[in-house]
């Protein structure tokens, strides 16, 4: 009779935490990004026509087939861009390290196509990255691209050789579709990075 | 007797002396290598006024470099400028940050083959303080 008794009570509290354990599984959200702002809607981008970092002419579908990490800048900047890249490029190695299949790739549009020919664009982004791309290419071609994503530049000190260029700093994310799905505003933190794009690209 | 307290006296404040902070100096300094193919480094340092009165920073140089500027990363609605500092003006006992994103250093047209930087601070033509350094990375 004990032994019946103690079977019902032990099989009674393995009931009662299991069901809490589910129902606890159930109320419970999924991760959510901590930085990264997920658009409600992705979001098509426009027919270009720009070169790659071994001169290819290269248009939208090359976003295709991989996550990518886009960062808008120019090789000549020596403090926003190359530490952008180098927190992509550590954000990249931890999630390396961390087992994340696939990958992002790093992605650096040039802002300053006049100096940034795809010679000089793809030593730049060889730097943080053997599978990193770089593109540059004609103004009005560049402009299609960064008008339908709201990216920002202007030279300032126009009429200087030694001119900058100010430009938006933020880091866009894009699909495997090749649409625009996310993007991590500044300050850029590699942290921020390896806790996000796992649940993003996860939730694709 | 006496002899020995003045030479012990005069050995202590010659130590005193040797040890006196100087009215700049600076700490964390680091020299960003450049990019391969690329002409310019970046540097980041914390500087900061030991001494009882505003110090004026004019410019700074480098032997390794042909140009430095002072510059700041100023961002504003996601959008990042670069803008130059003409001066740098630190008040007694303040300390200025370079950081990336922040402000900084950008050096332009490096000598070949350095292994060190040194960093040369100016108020004017007159020399406040100089600091040497290992390329970062």
């Amino acid at each position: 009779m004990n032994f019946r008794k103690a079977f019902i009570v032990f099989a009674s509290l393995t009931a009662i935490t299991a069901g809490a354990w589910f129902s606890f599984q159930l109320a419970s959200p999924p991760p959510a990004p901590r930085t990264a702002t997920v658009l409600p809607a992705t979001s098509e981008l426009p027919e270009f026509s720009l070169l790659d970092q071994s001169g290819q002419v290269i248009g939208r579908n090359v976003f295709e087939g991989q996550w990518d990490l886009l960062f808008f800048g120019f090789t000549q900047c020596p403090d926003i861009c190359p530490t952008t890249l180098q927190v992509l490029a550590d954000a990249q190695r931890q999630l390396a390290n961390a087992g994340q299949d696939p990958l992002p790739r790093i992605v650096l549009v040039s802002v300053d196509p006049e100096r940034d020919t795809p010679d000089v664009i793809g030593q730049y982004v060889g730097h943080f990255g053997n599978d990193s791309l770089g593109i540059t290419g004609p103004m009005d071609e560049l402009r299609k691209l960064t008008n339908s994503l709201g990216i920002f530049f202007e030279k300032s000190k126009p009429d200087e050789d030694n001119y900058s260029v100010a430009h938006s700093a933020v880091v866009l994310l894009i699909d495997p579709d090749g649409r625009f799905h996310s993007l991590f505003g500044s300050p850029h933190i590699a942290e921020n990075f390896v806790h996000d794009l796992p649940i993003i690209m996860s939730a694709g | 007797m006496r002899q020995l307290t003045l030479a012990v006296l005069s050995a202590l404040l010659m130590l005193a002396c040797s040890q006196a902070q100087a009215p700049l100096s600076a700490s964390d300094v680091v020299v960003t290598r450049s990019v391969p193919g690329m002409p310019m480094s970046a540097g980041y340092f914390k500087l900061t006024n030991n001494s009882g009165q505003a110090i004026n920073i004019s410019h700074v140089t480098s032997p390794q470099f042909a140009s430095v500027q002072m510059h700041e990363t100023i961002i504003t609605d996601e959008v990042a400028r670069m803008v130059s500092l003409e001066m740098l003006i630190l008040q007694p006992g303040e300390t200025v940050r370079f950081e990336p994103g922040g402000k900084h250093l950008m050096l332009m047209q490096p000598a070949n083959d350095i292994d060190s930087v040194t960093l040369d601070f100016f108020a004017g033509e007159s020399l406040l303080l100089s600091v040497n350094t290992d390329f970062d990375r």
